[in-house]
């Protein structure tokens, strides 16, 4: 499939002070988004996702690596032409109007005046903002200046749209707004890169994930294929055993429930489990396929000490 | 050209909603309102003395307004971060950077436009002479004015706003006494080798700003000295060439620049 975005080998570091030691926040990071997919982008806070995404803007130099959209290099103004781009908690000059906000960002993205006005009243209506279309936005709200940041995004129409956070601060409602949008969006043949934190938004919305952790990757794939593989079994036992009769593989657990005492084990060691509880005399009721949920996949990926600085 | 002009949109924009644009040029026309008051000297030169004084205090307003603008609107715009959508989208960093300072000077030239105004109703109101000769002191104004927004640009690309504010009055210092301090400082052969070098260099390497400071003689109807079309032209080529100079380092340190 054509990738639209490609990311190879990404170095970046800060200097955490003035002349001070430098942190690394990417190393060799490489994806690659498919053209018309929804590809979410996760990771604990602190995990590069926000350093990527502007390496892949422009917004920040990488050390070393290589990014390129829709086939030019990711630097030239030509490559950016085509996207649209939500950074994390948009801000705004708040004494414009959205709508003289928006034609002033049709300006730099080069529409003309005419052409960009239905746009923006269009996009103002899609937001669910155009009541507030000329009322300065100094006294919006966190979730309405997030839906400005939406349209803004949208401007151009472009074909590869990136969004930081992009239900951050919206109220459920608005939340579910979003999810139809980005769906809407992306059936009509939108790529989208989205980072966010909210992994049943992720679930829900993208067909892809690249999880990034500590400025690497360790996980990228089509989301069903990853959840699938990196599930378990449940086996279910008609006759229960004692646990210390049955030597199970360590990745394997016990688990008590409603329908009994139930063994959980990695779809790879399946047979040597089976193998143990009938050797030690168990009779198996049932073995079912557990698919993993996106939390249970980004905590077995990332580790229990990722996550801890994610909560 | 359209994001260029876009981004000085957005600086006029900008500082007709900031309170201390306003209250730099309320300001520096109030106290020229009020330079009539002051005890006069003999008559005969006291339409010298307001034109003097209204034009020290014109500058004074478009050096600040300058350098106010100047060192804060990069920073101001990466600490709110609106910098972030505007950079996204496919325009380069140099047309921001220009399109920026020429907002700025915009801003400077629409206050000393008003200034001026100001001063020839004032001088024709009170002395019955209209003297369109002040228009000159204020365009050599605006030229050092875009030296000193350059250079403040400059500095904004990686220092504080007020480190650049620091840093500006710095240099419009040393450049209005390099003329005779520094070239003292160069060619006294009792001076430390050091000393000597350091001021050579800044002496070369500096514009001459108090060769655009012609209030005096403009405010004495150029009685002693006639400023002609073709000084002003060399005052402009100079403001022009150093400005372009202290521009295209800023636009090159900001295209390096992580936001």
């Amino acid at each position: 499939m054509e990738a639209v975005l490609s990311v190879e080998d990404l170095w970046k570091s800060y200097a955490t002070r003035p002349g001070g030691p430098r942190r690394q926040a990417l190393s060799g990071l490489g994806f690659s988004v498919p053209r018309n997919s929804v590809v979410g982008l996760l990771g604990p806070n602190g995990a590069g996702k926000t350093t990527t995404l502007k390496c892949v803007m422009g917004l920040a130099r990488p050390d070393s690596g290589s990014i390129r959209i829709f086939g030019r290099d990711g630097g030239a103004v030509e490559a950016r032409r085509k996207v649209g781009f939500l950074p994390e908690q948009p801000y705004f000059d708040l004494y414009l109007t959205p709508r003289k906000l928006l034609l002033y960002y049709g300006r730099l993205a080069g529409m003309e005046a005419s052409a960009a006005r239905p746009r923006i009243s269009y996009l103002l209506n899609l937001v669910g903002m155009e009541d507030e279309a000329d009322i300065t936005m100094d006294k919006f709200s966190k979730g309405m200046l997030q839906r400005i940041g939406l349209a803004q995004a949208l401007l151009a129409e472009p074909e590869l749209l990136i969004l930081d956070e992009p239900s951050s601060g919206l109220d459920p409602l608005g939340k579910l707004q979003v999810r139809d949008m980005l769906k809407s969006l992306s059936s009509g043949g939108t790529t989208i890169l989205l980072s966010s934190h909210q992994l049943s938004e992720i679930e829900e919305i993208c067909d892809r994930v690249i999880i990034i952790h500590k400025g690497r990757e360790v996980a990228s794939g089509a989301l069903a294929e990853l959840l699938e593989e990196e599930g378990e079994c449940e086996v279910l036992l008609g006759k229960p055993v004692p646990e210390s009769m049955a030597t199970i593989p360590p990745t394997a657990s016990w688990a008590e429930g409603g329908e009994g005492k139930r063994l959980l084990v990695p779809r790879d060691d399946l047979n040597a489990a089976l193998a143990s509880l009938l050797e030690a005399g168990a009779s198996i009721a049932e073995v079912r396929s557990r698919r993993l949920s996106l939390e249970e996949f980004f905590v077995r990926r990332i580790g229990k000490q990722g996550w801890e600085v994610e909560g | 050209m359209n994001a260029v002009s876009a981004f000085a949109w957005s600086v006029l924009q900008d500082a007709l909603h900031r309170k201390v644009f306003y209250a730099i040029l309320a300001f520096s026309v109030l106290l020229m309102l009020l330079i009539p008051m002051l005890p006069s000297a003999s008559v005969g030169v006291q339409v010298d003395l307001l034109r003097e004084a209204a034009l020290g205090l014109t500058s004074i307003m478009a050096f600040l307004l300058a350098v106010i603008l100047a060192s804060t609107i990069i920073p101001a715009e990466l600490g709110r971060r609106t910098i972030y959508n505007t950079l996204s989208r496919p325009v380069r960093r140099w047309q921001y950077y220009l399109g920026k300072y020429i907002g700025i000077m915009v801003v400077v030239a629409f206050a000393l436009f008003v200034s001026l105004a100001v001063l020839l109703v004032m001088v024709g109101a009170k002395f019955g002479v209209f003297n369109p000769g002040l228009a000159k002191a204020v365009f050599t104004i605006f030229l050092e004015a875009t030296v000193l927004a350059a250079v403040a640009m400059l500095a904004s690309v990686r220092f504080s706003p007020l480190v650049c504010v620091l840093f500006t009055g710095l240099f419009y210092v040393v450049c209005h006494v390099k003329g005779d301090f520094l070239y003292r400082a160069m060619t006294d052969s009792g001076n430390h080798a050091l000393l000597r070098g350091v001021s050579g260099f800044l002496y070369y390497l500096l514009p001459n700003l108090e060769r655009m400071n012609i209030n005096e003689t403009v405010a004495h109807s150029e009685r002693v000295f006639r400023v002609g079309a073709g000084e002003l032209a060399l005052l402009a080529a100079i403001a022009l060439i150093f400005s372009c100079i202290f521009l295209y380092l800023g636009a090159w340190l900001f295209e390096r620049r992580d936001l």
